[in-house]
């Protein structure tokens, strides 16, 4: 008897967490990014930013769009020591063609763009299996993971009328 | 910044109830969507979803503001707070809470301060009607009047009520009044930049107005959630009808950029949106029919 209401206990607990979105809005806490000289450095942030709850060996994507005339950052943040390792691609979502894969730069998180047209992107994240050898012993681990994006309208070369 | 919750492991039952919150993919019974950009995988992975995210109305509104904007305060176009009595039931609430939260962000990006506080107090009584109370406390009323001659820190303030908002609707799985209120919000930006906007054929305005097909289509898939939902459903019909205007708009390929002094990464390729001036016509029309049609207005 005593199992059981523990058994309902844990899992209240868990459902009332699950309500509350155990992640919710981990990416505005954790994952914002210094500027060089202090303060936000101009960036705003993007309401196309999300968080969720990842397993090792999980992808996730989402469906954003960028508009042309925009800087863009993204960084990615995870709440475990496997932090560094978390891997994104950033997709055309009309072309399927991958037009950045930040395993190309050492599982950097931070990333920094512009384009060329506005467009669909999609970025796809992944937390790899056993990223570290410890955690490889723990495969069900699960952690937050956040995606924030953020904007600021690209500075104008030359001399601008407005 | 770590947390344990190796608890996790010994309910694999609860690890499921815990996924399932982290998104709103299944909240209402409805199917996984699979866009057509989802099957160029390199490793097959043991979970994969796809969220369709939204801008919010305010980047639009900020947009407009930087590009020539800076000394508009005309307010004659935004849906009179007058107009909240009558919107009973549950779909006119929600559409017109995300309408009024965006007649709220219009009002701070503008320095427009004493209508941003009639605005709120609109959004919180609306808000305490479709279950987000939490999310648009009064207190905020003292922050507005308290930085009303402070357009940065209120459109901060109106940002944040409006991101409270959504994460207190997702965190509840209230996945259709979410998706209203997302689509009343962005409904309503359209509105307001169409009224501040006359079509020249490259102004930057409305480049940014065709560009907006990307996001209705990321709307629309995410309205299709929720279409179980007879008011979602019928808005999505809305929408629709919107999205064969914007099918309409024709396409080039971009011109190249030339790579930053602070070596920003550019991503290449893509297509520039053409919008003709009988299409901006049609597409300003259908969006000034589907909103009157939510306000109940002319």
């Amino acid at each position: 008897m005593k199992k059981i209401l523990l058994t309902l206990f844990v899992l209240g607990v868990v459902a009332a967490h699950a309500q509350t979105g155990v992640c919710s809005n981990f990416h505005r806490k954790y994952c914002g990014v210094e500027s060089k000289h202090g303060g936000s450095g101009g960036w705003l942030y993007n309401a196309q930013s999300r968080s969720g709850l990842f397993d090792q060996g999980m992808t996730s994507k989402i469906r954003c769009v960028i508009y042309k005339g925009m800087d863009y950052r993204i960084n990615v943040c995870c709440e475990t020591q496997f932090s560094a390792k978390v891997n994104y691609k950033i997709f055309d979502a009309r072309t399927n063609e991958l037009l950045y894969d930040n395993a190309t730069a050492k599982d950097e998180p931070l990333f920094e763009f512009q384009s060329t047209a506005t467009r669909q992107l999609v970025i796809e994240v992944t937390v790899p299996k056993g990223a570290t050898e410890k955690d490889a012993h723990k495969p069900s681990d699960a952690a937050c993971v956040g995606l924030l994006i953020e904007h600021k309208l690209t500075d104008k070369q030359g001399f601008s009328s407005y | 910044m770590t947390i344990q919750r190796k608890f996790l492991l010994a309910a694999p039952l609860a690890l499921g109830i815990m996924l399932a919150s982290c998104g709103d993919k299944t909240a209402e019974g409805s199917e996984e969507t699979t866009a057509a950009d989802s099957t160029k995988m390199e490793a097959p992975a043991p979970s994969t979803e796809t969220f369709f995210q939204v801008p919010s109305p305010g980047e639009m509104l900020t947009f407009i503001k930087t590009i020539g904007g800076k000394n508009n305060k005309n307010t004659s176009f935004l849906n009179n707070p007058d107009n909240q009595k009558n919107y009973t039931d549950a779909k006119l609430k929600a559409l017109n809470f995300g309408i009024y939260s965006c007649d709220l962000s219009y009002c701070s990006i503008f320095q427009i301060g004493s209508e941003a506080v009639k605005y709120f107090k609109t959004v919180k009584q609306l808000g305490d009607q479709i279950g987000v109370s939490s999310a648009v406390k009064p207190e905020v009323i003292k922050r507005l009047n308290d930085n009303i001659g402070n357009p940065d820190s209120l459109s901060v303030i109106t940002d944040d009520v409006y991101f409270s908002s959504f994460e207190t609707l997702e965190s509840g799985k209230q996945g259709p009044t979410l998706s209203l209120v997302v689509a009343g919000g962005w409904l309503e930006s359209m509105y307001i930049a169409t009224n501040l906007t006359k079509y020249e054929e490259k102004s930057p305005i409305v480049e940014r107005l065709a560009d907006q097909k990307y996001t209705l289509d990321n709307l629309i898939e995410f309205l299709k959630k929720y279409e179980s939902d007879a008011n979602v459903a019928s808005v999505l019909v809305d929408f629709k009808g919107l999205q064969a205007e914007f099918a309409k708009i024709g396409e080039k390929d971009a011109a190249p950029l030339k790579s930053t002094e602070k070596g920003a990464k550019i991503l290449g390729g893509g297509k520039d949106l053409v919008m003709t001036a009988e299409q901006y016509t049609a597409v300003v029309e259908n969006i000034k029919t589907i909103r009157n049609s939510y306000t109940l207005t002319k």
